[in-house]
């Protein structure tokens, strides 16, 4: 049964996210008014999604950020003004957050044997796995999707322990997403998610 | 109904831990708009008991992360994209009509003011378990039941406590809004609606 797959997330120990990944088109352009910078400044090709947008991790959103018009006059406004990379952050950030509460409330509530599977809104549904050295695993997929824990399963044991673990160039903490962005790690995913929508 | 068929013991002879049988409706919690807790009450076992402060803290920090949960949606974008689009559309079809103030504001007597859909925050949430149904009313009360992973129907169930809380709370002369729950009735209905339901199986 193909599934929507919209993004996938990777936290480590410390909290960090390590690598993120979208698989959801770019939206849009905006109609009339919103046309200056919002779609020109990017380097956004229409195909190779938003994988861009994580390759430019360490300065963040030199793009736009700037002269970006608040002529819209109301809706969305505001969220052009900031660029699409630091938003991915935030979101990342906010994912993690949420994916953190609530997993100490269901420890809290079910036990310390008990572990948080996923949640879902009428939106989305989040998928989540966590290893037991506290890795994280995070999926955003539509909300009529069944249960992604053994596709999490998977991607940790096939791909993170194959590609990014026994990579002996890798390093042992990943700080800023080290060693986890390396092809063959990012063609497995791509070719895995796909696979599956 | 399937009086027959439900009984536990016949289906699973031995099961012995409280883990794997059924426990049907485990808990419910209600949360005002402010994310404070004014209902709790536990109907079987199957959660952790924890002090009257752990669950406060507990009702605060799912008002937070659903608050969270509603605006993460992935493609918000898209959607504000193509609302925005039909804005604009309607705009000009309601600009030759009318053709009077082209100031911004969002429907300005157009055929159909129609509104993205708003965004709703966590609704279900799943654990090995354990399994949290939440419901968010219009006025930002959330319903949250508690039940173990294989019951059926919760949304029935959700509705039903929602009317009784309809029923019994909200016409309750002597109730305050957003204050704490203490009204009789409303107990001893609920725990009745419950405990049919865990013994309908």
């Amino acid at each position: 049964m193909p599934v929507q797959v919209f993004s996938f997330y990777i936290f480590d120990r410390h909290t960090e996210c390590i690598y993120s990944k979208l698989w959801i088109a770019p939206p849009p352009p905006r109609p009339l008014s919103t046309v200056p910078a919002h779609t020109s400044n990017h380097e956004l090709s229409p195909s190779p999604t938003a994988t861009a947008l994580h390759r430019q991790s360490a300065p963040p959103a030199s793009t736009t950020t700037s002269a970006v018009g608040s002529n819209n006059g109301g809706g969305g406004a505001y969220r052009d003004s900031r660029s699409a990379a630091a938003r991915a952050k935030d979101d990342a950030k906010l994912i993690f957050g949420t994916v953190f509460s609530l997993r100490n409330m269901v420890r809290k509530l079910g036990g310390d044997d008990d572990a948080f599977i996923s949640y879902r809104t009428a939106q989305y549904k989040l998928h989540y796995y966590e290893t037991p050295s506290s890795l994280r695993f995070a999926m955003l997929t539509e909300p009529g999707a069944l249960s992604m824990r053994n596709v999490l399963h998977q991607i940790y044991i096939n791909l993170w322990v194959e590609y990014v673990v026994k990579n002996p160039l890798s390093p042992v903490e990943h700080k800023n997403g080290e060693g986890v962005k390396n092809e063959m790690f990012e063609m497995g995913l791509d070719k895995f998610v796909r696979g599956l929508m | 109904m399937k009086d027959l068929v439900a009984c536990p013991t016949l289906v699973f002879p031995t099961v012995d831990d409280t883990n794997t049988a059924y426990r049907g409706v485990i808990a419910l919690l209600i949360i005002n708009k402010a994310g404070g807790l004014i209902y709790n009450r536990t109907f079987g076992e199957g959660l952790n008991q924890l002090n009257s402060n752990d669950y406060l803290v507990l009702a605060g920090t799912f008002h937070g992360v659903h608050a969270i949960t509603a605006r993460l949606n992935p493609l918000r974008e898209h959607q504000a994209a193509h609302y925005h689009a039909q804005q604009q559309h309607q705009h000009q079809a309601s600009g030759s009509l009318g053709g009077g103030g082209s100031s911004g504001g969002g429907g300005q007597g157009g055929p159909l003011p129609s509104r993205p859909e708003p965004p709703s925050g966590l609704e279900v949430m799943e654990t090995e378990n354990f399994r949290l149904q939440c419901f968010n009313t219009q006025t930002g009360t959330k319903f949250l039941l508690f039940t173990d992973t294989m019951q059926a129907n919760v949304d029935v169930a959700m509705r039903k406590v929602y009317d009784l809380y309809a029923d019994y709370v909200m016409k309750n002369p002597f109730y305050q809004l957003e204050m704490p729950v203490r009204c009789d009735m409303f107990d001893r209905k609920l725990n009745s609606y419950i405990r049919e339901i865990n013994n309908s199986r």
